[in-house]
């Protein structure tokens, strides 16, 4: 195993405007408030399911259906597009590689889930796309937090969508203790997963919660890495930061948050935020 | 301007070159291993569409449990290194920070071990290459390598990965989140990436023509480049040299299409003119403006809009003539060719340029030129409407 010990890094405050999160797969129909599902026809699972976890944070912050020219995303995915490569693979292996998907290969980038959330949200900010599996989500939360404090942008779409790679998935059903240092939950299934949330670094008068003494750090001792304090989520994705503190969140009471990936460790305080 | 973030080492490999010096030599004489990837991928298309290749003779020595864009990447990581005369281990790991853009080591790169799942031929050997691939997001791995223990980002912002590397490590520098951090970016041919370019249409099987009249599109190429930034403090205490500083860093997304660029180019105007404005400079300061110049039409089209509107006059110089379009490699590879022009003063030409395109009211470096300003504009442009800046400057620019 490599190492995965990072030093420890406080961050600011945050506020969270909105939050919303799904396991499983969104359904067309979840689309229905905010826009006509056939225009979501080329949308891969993923982007889609990301997409309607940023609609609902955004309609709890009241900011749909204007334009967010100083909104940010910072989008989270740990394994990337699977779902589009793989298919785009087997176009290769089934049909040649003269008749293979050149939809299926746009869709693979990670950075098409982005440009779905950009597209449908009419956001023109600045836009990083974090990939590298479990502590994907703690990174791409750095980066939110490094947005606002640049002045890139005033308001971030943090969020996280996670794909299941079929032949990982195959290797854990016939023998998990193989692949068991590896993933986050070896005895569960794997499932696709998304989270979004809207972050700033001001309260507004629709702020909900306040994440304070936000770390990112360091377990220089592996047996205190294997401590954690995260809900219950009974899945196995490299989107289960976030959806841990999604989870929180909906609890609507203070929380402390210790998560821990592959060594890496995530520490956030919250509370609601009391309107002045 | 702000000189809080030196570049006090850089290093690179690619088709022109193995070494940042030989890399622009290549680039001011045209010279760089643009070939058939014969023995590189298994695609039906490899006996018809070049890129622009590492020689062989470049990586011989990678251990077999590497892969070619770790290995780029770490040989890269090594001559920044030696050129800021500094071992990694003197420097305080839990303040060094490590990221990487990258495209092809993100994504699920186990293509022969698909195959051999698919064919329900999977072996053990399989099975530990599907260990090695999620045991190691890169930017940790380079990290772990070379014995840091601060934070560690892989960006996956397809060709805008190695440009937004750069700008985000900037960032965490002057946020006081890391003294130094080893940034870059790095990419390797492969199967995926090749076919699915020729599937687009914005392939070539001609040597590529940024910005010219008769362009017809891409090549792919490969390689790493990597910086060692580090702040003024850092720099002081070591006794580093500079040679360089990231000023200014702008990032946007177009929203328009998942493969072309905005034709009216919105979000890249943005991404330029905020990095400017964050440098403290103003057009009249650069020597010249490193393009994306990826010799496809739209492309091309979309900077050359930006480029008038933003930068007036400002010489143009496209690099993937030389180095073939390196991907996630790209933005970092075109910062450190940009910085090595600053400090030599020369501005090379845009090699495959032959024809002015009248309807882009641009016409790129035709012959290697003197400059005299210290300054410069490199950016990308990437799949999903992403658009990255970075304002540069030579060594001497403090």
């Amino acid at each position: 195993m490599p190492h995965l010990f990072w030093g420890l890094i406080m961050l600011p405050d945050l506020y969270i405007d909105g939050f919303s999160s799904l396991i499983g797969e969104c359904s067309l129909e979840d689309f229905a408030p905010f826009l006509q599902a056939r225009s979501l026809r080329r949308a891969d699972t993923i982007s889609k399911n990301v997409l309607l976890c940023c609609f609902r944070a955004m309609q709890q912050a009241g900011l749909n259906g204007v334009q967010h020219k100083d909104t940010g995303i910072s989008l989270a995915m740990g394994a990337g597009a699977l779902t589009s490569t793989v298919k785009f693979m087997d176009s290769i292996i089934e049909d040649g590689d003269e008749l293979s998907s050149p939809t299926a290969f746009a869709s693979s980038v990670h950075n098409s889930a982005a440009l779905v959330l950009s597209v449908f949200l009419n956001i023109k900010g600045p836009c990083v796309i974090t990939g590298q599996f479990d502590s994907s989500f703690a990174a791409a939360l750095l980066t939110a937090r490094q947005f606002i404090a640049k002045e890139m942008c005033r308001k971030v779409l943090l969020a996280a969508t996670e794909d299941i790679n079929p032949l990982v998935a195959d290797i854990l059903c016939k023998d998990n203790a193989l692949l068991a240092p590896f993933i986050y939950c070896p005895h569960l299934p794997p499932k696709r997963a998304a989270a979004a949330f809207i972050v700033s670094a001001k309260p507004t008068d629709k702020t909900l919660f306040v994440l304070k003494n936000i770390s990112l750090g360091i377990e220089d001792n592996s047996a205190k890495a294997q401590e954690q304090n995260t809900p219950d989520i009974q899945i196995n994705s490299c989107a289960h930061t976030a959806l841990s503190l999604a989870e929180y969140l909906k609890s609507a009471k203070p929380f402390t948050m210790h998560d821990t990936f592959a060594g890496a460790v995530l520490n956030i305080n919250g509370e609601p935020y009391v309107q002045p | 301007m702000n000189t809080k973030v030196a570049v006090a080492g850089m290093g690179c490999l690619c088709a022109c070159g193995n070494t940042v010096a030989s890399a622009f030599e290549g680039c001011l004489n045209g010279v760089s291993n643009f070939a058939l990837p014969l023995g590189r991928v298994q695609s039906s298309y490899k006996s018809k569409f070049p890129v622009f290749l590492i020689p062989q003779e470049q990586y011989s020595q990678k251990p077999d449990n590497l892969t070619l864009s770790q290995y780029f990447f770490i040989k890269a990581a090594q001559q920044a290194f030696n050129k800021a005369g500094i071992k990694p281990e003197q420097l305080n790991p839990k303040r060094v920070g490590v990221i990487i853009g990258a495209s092809v080591f993100p994504s699920f790169h186990c293509f022969e071990i698909y195959k051999n799942w698919k064919k329900n031929n999977f072996t053990a050997a399989d099975g530990d290459g599907i260990k090695a691939y999620l045991s190691s997001p890169l930017a940790q791995w380079v990290s772990g390598y070379f014995g840091f223990k601060g934070p560690f980002q892989t960006v996956v912002t397809a060709c805008a990965s190695g440009t937004d590397a750069i700008g985000l490590a900037k960032n965490w520098i002057e946020t006081g989140l890391c003294d130094a951090v080893l940034c870059g970016g790095t990419d390797e041919i492969a199967e995926s990436p090749y076919d699915g370019f020729i599937r687009l249409l914005v392939a070539t099987q001609e040597r590529c023509r940024p910005f010219c009249k008769t362009r017809t599109g891409i090549n792919l190429g490969e390689g790493a480049a990597a910086l060692l930034l580090v702040n003024e403090d850092t720099s002081k205490k070591f006794n580093l040299p500079c040679q360089g500083y990231v000023l200014g860093y702008g990032n946007t997304c177009d929203a328009y299409h998942p493969t072309a660029p905005d034709p009216q180019a919105y979000g890249l105007k943005k991404a330029l003119a905020f990095a400017l404005k964050e440098s403290g400079l103003k057009p009249e300061d650069l020597a010249f403006v490193n393009a994306h110049g990826t010799a496809s039409p739209a492309n091309d089209s979309a900077e050359a809009l930006a480029f008038n509107e933003i930068l007036p006059n400002v010489p143009v110089w496209g690099s993937k003539g030389t180095t073939g379009h390196t991907l996630g490699a790209a933005g970092a590879l075109e910062a450190v060719l940009t910085l090595q022009a600053l400090n030599k003063g020369i501005l090379p030409a845009t090699n495959g340029f032959s024809i002015a395109d009248e309807s882009l009211h641009l016409i790129p470096t035709i012959k290697n030129t003197q400059i005299t300003k210290r300054f410069a504009v490199s950016d990308s442009l990437a799949f999903g409407g992403c658009n990255a800046a970075l304002v540069l400057g030579a060594y001497n620019a403090a």
